[in-house]
């Protein structure tokens, strides 16, 4: 009896799909009351996390100035964590997850793949996404929903071999980078950019992201003699990196993007070690402007901490969005992508103005380390 | 009744088949996310819980069977089926190499081992040109089906539910038959595994051919529902995710692996919004399961079940050891041949001589004993004879054949079968499986049958169960058939034991010290039981150490002594013989001063 009763069920849950598709009629309408919802997505687990917390602490600021003030046409910014636990997948979850509980606008991710992988769906959805990736791939996934807070990796190395290349004139350049994603990146982006100088590198190791001891890597580069050794790696190892190397006798000139700049850096280098470090970023410092020092001194404030180059970006990046709603009049979709890419904005990064492909910023500065300190290169 | 037990079973069907009407566009997404970590438990489940082989690259797998598709859609412009049919067999490729360490090392070893194979893939992904470095591989078709549009993830749904369904379906019908049930056996106890024809190195390598089979149909799915690979996917985090589903649903239940694998997905889901209090949360779930349940969560039901009869008393009458029915005798023949010659045979460990030039002949139809002091080398002999250990010099033929240096599970096959000193009985199978293991000789190159004649080996698995049957009736076992082992007591374990090795129907039976534990009327059983086997036509070899058991038993007796063969002949015969006495009385005799003498003076 139960048998055929469950049969029935059946039969009838297969006449019902062979009418009608699920999921067809579902559409989060936009609500025009009640608080702006945006999304802040970014590892808050894992390894990937402190670059999430210092994303999260840079947007949290610019939102928290905006409500301050009261919001945008009255409305006050809600501004919701997700963790992507750094993996796609995860992201793709998100994705999904803040289209339907209706937030119309997505902050971060910190992780290039992470953001990719959400990309086609946020697209689907009509969200635009301010993220603070800068791999090339980004740029390449082609959504006109995404935009980047910073320039792209090119621009830091492209800047950099300029500097140095065809600046200085030193053409004596060895690479040492290590394979994880960040300094894999690195080796290609920088790579390119001596090519198409026509240089090529007098040694080019290659180490793991986990390792402590470079002595080997780096005694092939001491043969080599080079001006100036590239450093592609995260800021801790790329500290053990300078240290050990000066400790091998080689008194070259280290050179890198971001990582290159930051305390952590200085500190396991040691001020001595580190000392006339070529940086390539966007951000040198939190005293390099009267706008950066106001952040810094905000953020001083808020956390009880310095401020720094993802803190900054998301910062930049969540006043572009904010600031574009407000000139939108809280427009959402294709509307408020299109008011994000008119939006022109002198950031801490510096000026922004979107171009098609989703980059708003297309230079770095040159930065030395001098004195223990990060200054502006005179070039 | 019967119809009561398809009853769950439909209404699973029918709520699964109507589930995503009730989902909005973001639970349907972690639903077929779940689906496809759920394919990827099972096969963690298959390699780890049911071979035993610790897997730490399923997440590999994953990875493989995902960026095989990406790479060969993307780049090398195939459709979606095919890739996907090559990318299930560059895994299963892979997947056997990766394996293949097993044969080698087990346990915590091939845990490291395949743990750096797993690191290693996504170390060389973020690296390597053709898988896109760190930002993946973008814009994967999707996968197209006439009349179907598999882009809307409500479809999609429909294909993994029931690709999902075949591959659990498909496990279970492995677990439940021959192939499972052989590499269960090997997961307890391989060495007993392949004293019973178990083909120890073949079963391992398809616990990871099973496994990287899971792995390329899950790599395949996400492939197709997410579109887009990045190294992180398949990062060792992941892994560590997987071995916790595995851990939490009950390692050795497949539905258990189903089941941790949705509740966990379900718990990281309903703390993403909470990530400070995520980890500590999905941190105290998997410490609360291996605490309080270490079978898993599948393994809950019946721990409840035994705590509430211990509770309310054992209830009911317990069961019975029935007699054991003889086997119809055969009748004698008169050209006994030789079944077992050993020649010269020597053993070293190191500077340790067990075995010393030692030879030795059994015909058909003989029951020998093995006597000797402790240390003597017979145990040594045994596992010799039957290919566990390697001889140092000498030559053993079976059947006149020369079998020296093969493998345990070959001579099994070839017809030889033995039990252990100390009882090597399968713990996590029952009495009636544990003697299946032994009634299944089909070989396991032939698995190919599962997938294209199942009805065969469904057939099969019928004609055993009536085999086994028959096996418990005569051993008087039928009412422990459905129990584990080592809930019963010693002298049946040792029964089950001889029912097994006589079970795998040989021409040699080598019993080790059967009577050992056992008390006078278990002792006259067993005697019983190792006649009628001896008059059904299997010659017996036995070492024993109750004279009384030997001498009544046995036609013959060898007697050993530091390794060598020192007597040998009928019972009266040895038991007079002076070497004999010596070796077991010493020659200390000598040094004990005559008592007659020390009274008279």
């Amino acid at each position: 009896m139960l048998r055929r009763r469950a049969t029935i069920v059946l039969l009838t849950a297969l006449a019902l799909t062979a009418c009608s598709a699920p999921g067809s009629d579902k559409k989060a309408a936009g609500d025009d009351s009640g608080p702006i919802k945006i999304a802040l997505v970014d590892a808050q687990s894992g390894q990937l996390s402190s670059l999430g917390a210092w994303e999260l602490k840079g947007a949290k600021l610019a939102v928290d100035e905006w409500n301050a003030q009261g919001g945008i046409n009255g409305r006050q910014i809600q501004l919701d964590v997700f963790d992507d636990q750094g993996d796609p997948t995860v992201g793709t979850n998100l994705a999904r997850k803040i289209d339907s509980e209706g937030y119309i606008g997505m902050i971060g991710t910190a992780e290039s793949a992470v953001t990719i992988a959400m990309a086609p769906t946020l697209k689907q959805a009509e969200i635009p996404n301010i993220c603070s990736g800068q791999s090339p791939g980004l740029v390449a996934v082609g959504s006109e929903f995404l935009f980047l807070n910073g320039p792209t990796s090119t621009t830091y190395d492209e800047t950099l071999a300029k500097y140095i290349v065809d600046g200085q004139g030193i053409k004596n350049i060895a690479m040492i980078t290590n394979n994880g994603s960040y300094g894999k990146g690195e080796h290609d982006a920088f790579l390119k950019a001596l090519k198409a100088r026509n240089v090529t590198p007098l040694a080019d190791q290659v180490v793991t992201t986990d390792q402590k001891d470079f002595s080997a890597a780096l005694t092939g580069i001491r043969q080599k003699n080079p001006k100036v050794i590239f450093l592609g790696a995260e800021e801790v190892e790329s500290g053990l990196i300078v240290k050990q190397a000066r400790d091998l006798g080689i008194t070259a000139t280290f050179a890198g993007a971001a990582p290159q700049g930051t305390p952590v850096f200085l500190d396991t280098a040691g001020a001595k070690n580190a000392e006339g470090t070529i940086v390539s970023s966007p951000y040198l410092s939190n005293d390099i402007s009267e706008a950066s020092k106001k952040f810094a001194a905000a953020y001083l404030a808020k956390y009880n901490e310095a401020a720094e180059l993802h803190g900054a970006k998301a910062y930049d990046g969540a006043q572009i969005m904010l600031t574009a709603l407000k000139s939108s009049n809280v427009a959402t979709g294709k509307e408020l992508a299109d008011a994000i890419r008119a939006t022109k904005y002198q950031g801490l990064l510096g000026g922004f103005a979107y171009d098609k492909t989703g980059v708003g910023i297309f230079a770095t500065s040159i930065g030395t380390i001098k004195d223990g300190k990060l200054v502006a290169a005179s070039s | 009744m019967r119809q009561l037990r398809f009853a769950p079973l439909a209404l699973i069907a029918v709520a699964a088949w109507l589930l995503p009407y009730g989902l909005d566009s973001y639970a349907i997404h972690v639903v077929n996310v779940i689906l496809i970590f759920a394919v990827l438990a099972i096969g963690l489940g298959l390699c780890m819980g049911v071979g035993g082989q610790v897997n730490l690259a399923q997440v590999a797998f994953f990875g493989i069977g995902a960026y095989a598709t990406a790479i060969l859609t993307t780049r090398s412009g195939y459709g979606f089926w095919i890739s996907a049919v090559l990318a299930l067999a560059a895994t299963v490729a892979i997947g056997l190499v990766i394996g293949t360490p097993a044969l080698r090392v087990q346990s915590h070893y091939l845990g490291i081992v395949t743990l750096g194979l797993a690191l290693a893939f996504t170390n060389w992904v973020t690296n390597a040109e053709i898988t896109g470095g760190a930002e993946g591989i973008s814009a994967i078709p999707v996968p197209t089906l006439p009349g179907v549009d598999l882009s809307s993830e409500y479809l999609y749904y429909y294909l993994e539910l029931i690709v999902f369904t075949v591959v659990l379906v498909f496990g279970l019908f492995v677990v439940r038959t021959g192939l499972g049930r052989r590499m269960r056996a090997m997961r307890d106890d391989a060495l007993a595994a392949g004293a019973l024809g178990a083909e120890v190195p073949v079963l391992r390598m398809t616990a990871f051919l099973l496994a990287s089979i899971y792995g390329g149909v899950g790599g395949v799915l996400y492939a197709g529902l997410i579109r887009y690979v990045a190294p992180e996917s398949f990062s060792i985090a992941n892994m560590f995710l997987l071995l916790g589903m595995v851990i939490i649903g009950g390692r050795q239940s497949l539905i258990g692996c189903v089941v941790g694998a949705i509740g966990l997905s379900l718990v990281r889901e309903a703390f993403v919004d909470h990530p400070t209090v995520a980890q500590i949360g999905y941190g105290a779930v998997v410490v609360l399961v291996v605490v309080f349940a270490p079978t898993g969560l599948a393994g809950l039901p019946g721990r409840i079940r035994s705590w509430w009869s211990r509770r309310r008393g054992q209830p009911g009458t317990a069961a019975r050891l029935q007699p054991f029915q003889p086997y119809p005798a055969l009748a004698e023949r008169a050209d006994a041949e030789e079944v077992l010659r050993v020649t010269a045979l020597s053993k070293q460990f190191r500077g340790l001589k067990a075995l010393d030039d030692l030879s030795l002949t059994v015909t058909e139809g003989e029951i020998r004993g093995i006597v000797g002091p402790n240390g003597s080398g017979k145990t040594t002999l045994f596992n010799v004879i039957s290919g566990l250990y390697r001889p140092t010099r000498g030559r053993v033929e079976f059947r006149g054949r020369d079998v020296t240096n093969q493998a345990p599970y070959r001579l099994a096959r070839a017809g030889m079968s033995r039990t252990f000193q100390n009882l090597r009985l399968f713990g996590d199978l029952t009495v009636e499986e544990n003697l299946l293991v032994a009634l299944d000789r089909s070989a396991t190159v032939d698995s190919w049958r599962y997938v294209l004649r199942p009805i065969s080996v469904l057939r099969r698995n019928r004609d055993l169960h009536r085999q086994a049957r028959e096996v418990l009736d005569r051993y008087g076992l039928t009412e422990f058939a459905g129990l584990p082992p080592k809930s019963l007591p010693y002298g049946i374990q040792r029964r089950v034991e001889i029912a097994r090795a006589v079970a795998a129907g040989p021409s040699l039976l080598l019993l080790d010290e059967p009577a050992a534990g056992l008390n006078g009327e278990e002792v006259r059983q067993l005697s019983e039981i190792v006649r009628s086997v001896r008059d059904s036509g299997i010659t017996v070899i036995i070492i024993e150490h109750n004279m009384g058991l030997v001498m009544s038993l046995c036609e013959r007796i060898t007697v050993l002594a530091g390794g060598r063969v020192i007597a040998e002949g009928g019972p009266a015969e040895v038991a007079t013989h002076p070497a004999v006495i010596e070796a077991y009385l010493g020659d200390s005799m000598d040094d004990i001063p005559p008592v007659a003498e020390e009274a008279s003076r």
